[in-house]
């Protein structure tokens, strides 16, 4: 099924809107098409080219349109729209998904644990791939080692914002990036350690591992791996993976009960 | 008021220095009784007192490190004893995933502790310091020392860094 047949199926189903995209210029662009619009939805989703879909999806909702949407969605833009519905961001159940599956081609590039959503309607599924290599990389150096390596990277940070800007799962009014007590204004590159672990330290419950944030940084700095490792260690003390299912709780979403603390809470 | 007692007029040039979140409820009394009862810890620490641990965000303890701290302690009231019941919980997990992003960073994850210590524990608060410093000393200084942003008087800049905290003056 093409995603303008979906589109059709999904407006005579009673939907408001559709998010796919429109070819403008050669680009495919998101666009929020209304019924009429309908046969201008592009018929692929566009190979190479990924939008924060769910930022787009929250947008429309703060924007104080109220109806039921169809979102064209890749496996991580499923993840996204979960969490931000986890979170109280969207409401998920206005979401009807239109579910695409990426090519085996993108999700090694991604090194993409689930790149498809739970219904594939788009496309054909590859498994994914449960371990990055690019991890294990910087895991196998020495502490040192390590340092120097991320003091490299993060040198060349312009402090242009644009991994928090792009991040489908980023949505504070007010961010802690911003907040002169914590970061310095005016220097560039921004202080290290604290801009860059304080956003990883946030990213751990939250990221859902579309790369979107590695993949607009002007520096090309490896952020994907280190909220990859962010992520893994979520999953590893608390079992959590964001985006991948709507009725886990986060852990540092909820307080919790003594007996979900990792063992060991009390000679620690 | 251990971060009164070590002023500006205290230079400590070559140690390890150590910040230390202390909740008011268990480990800043701990801290009292330690210095009551005139037991030993290394003059090298600030300590700043919260009204629950679970007010120590990871961006804290970052920012101290930042500043220059070789060492950042968290010392509040032990699992089931916290004075907002539950505060603690949050502290606990925050620390663990915190200690591990600071591994993959490179950052030696010794630097960062989490300690229980009741109001009544002020021998084992100055235990604490104490292998908490040799510890400290043994990471060695703190490579991100390099990042200090003002060159004044630690305690005085710490201070300052987190006057936001600070409940009681
Ligand atoms: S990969 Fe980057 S942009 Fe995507 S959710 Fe994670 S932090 Fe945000
Ligand atoms: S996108 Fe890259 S250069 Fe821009 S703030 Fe993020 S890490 Fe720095
Ligand atoms: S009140 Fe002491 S840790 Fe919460």
């Amino acid at each position: 099924m093409s995603i303008r047949e979906k589109a059709r199926q999904l407006f005579a189903e009673g939907v408001d809107g559709v998010l796919a995209f429109k070819r403008t210029d050669g680009v495919c662009i998101p666009h929020l098409f209304t019924k009429t619009e309908v046969e201008e939805i592009c018929k692929d989703v566009p190979a190479d080219q990924r939008y924060p879909v769910a930022g787009i999806v929250r947008r429309i909702f703060l924007s104080g349109l109220a109806g039921k949407i169809g979102v064209v969605a890749r496996g991580c833009d499923e993840r996204a729209l979960i969490e931000l519905g986890k979170q109280g961001q969207i409401d998920f159940d206005l979401l009807s998904i239109i579910g695409v599956a990426c090519s085996e081609e993108q999700a090694r590039y991604c090194e993409c644990s689930k790149p498809y959503p739970s219904r594939i309607d788009v496309g054909s599924r590859f498994e994914g791939i449960s371990v990055s290599e690019k991890v294990r990389a910087v895991e196998s150096m020495e502490g040192d080692e390590r340092l120097a390596y991320w003091l490299a990277q993060f040198a060349s940070c312009l402090k242009c914002m644009g991994c928090r800007n792009i991040c489908p799962v980023c949505y504070c009014v007010e961010c802690s990036l911003e907040d002169e007590n914590l970061v310095r204004r005016g220097s560039v590159p921004p202080d290290w350690p604290v801009f860059h672990l304080l956003r990883a330290v946030d990213m751990a419950s939250r990221c859902i591992d579309c790369g979107l944030c590695e993949e607009s940084c002007p520096s090309g700095i490896p952020l994907r791996t280190l909220y990859k490792k962010a992520t893994e260690i979520v999953k590893e003390l608390f079992d959590y993976e964001p985006g991948a299912d709507m009725t886990q709780r986060s852990p540092l979403g909820t307080i919790g009960d003594q007996s979900e603390l990792p063992g060991g809470a009390f000679e620690a | 008021m251990m971060s009164e007692a070590r002023g500006s007029s205290v230079k400590i040039p070559d140690d390890v220095r150590i910040v230390a979140f202390l909740c008011n409820w268990c480990s800043y009394a701990g801290a009292d009784l330690a210095g009551v009862s005139r037991m030993q810890y290394p003059p090298n620490v600030v300590g700043i007192r919260v009204m629950c641990t679970a007010t120590v965000s990871p961006y804290h303890v970052l920012k101290a490190l930042q500043m220059g701290a070789d060492g950042v302690l968290i010392a509040g009231c032990h699992i089931g004893d916290c004075h907002y019941l539950k505060g603690n919980y949050m502290t606990y997990k925050r620390y663990l995933i915190l200690r591990e992003i600071l591994r993959f960073a490179g950052i030696n994850e010794k630097r960062v502790r989490l300690e229980w210590i009741s109001a009544a524990e002020g021998e084992k608060f100055a235990e604490v310091i104490r292998s908490f410093t040799e510890e400290v000393r043994e990471a060695g200084l703190s490579p991100l020392r390099k990042n200090e942003v003002i060159k004044s008087e630690f305690g005085e800049k710490l201070k300052n860094a987190f006057r936001s905290l600070e409940v009681v003056k």
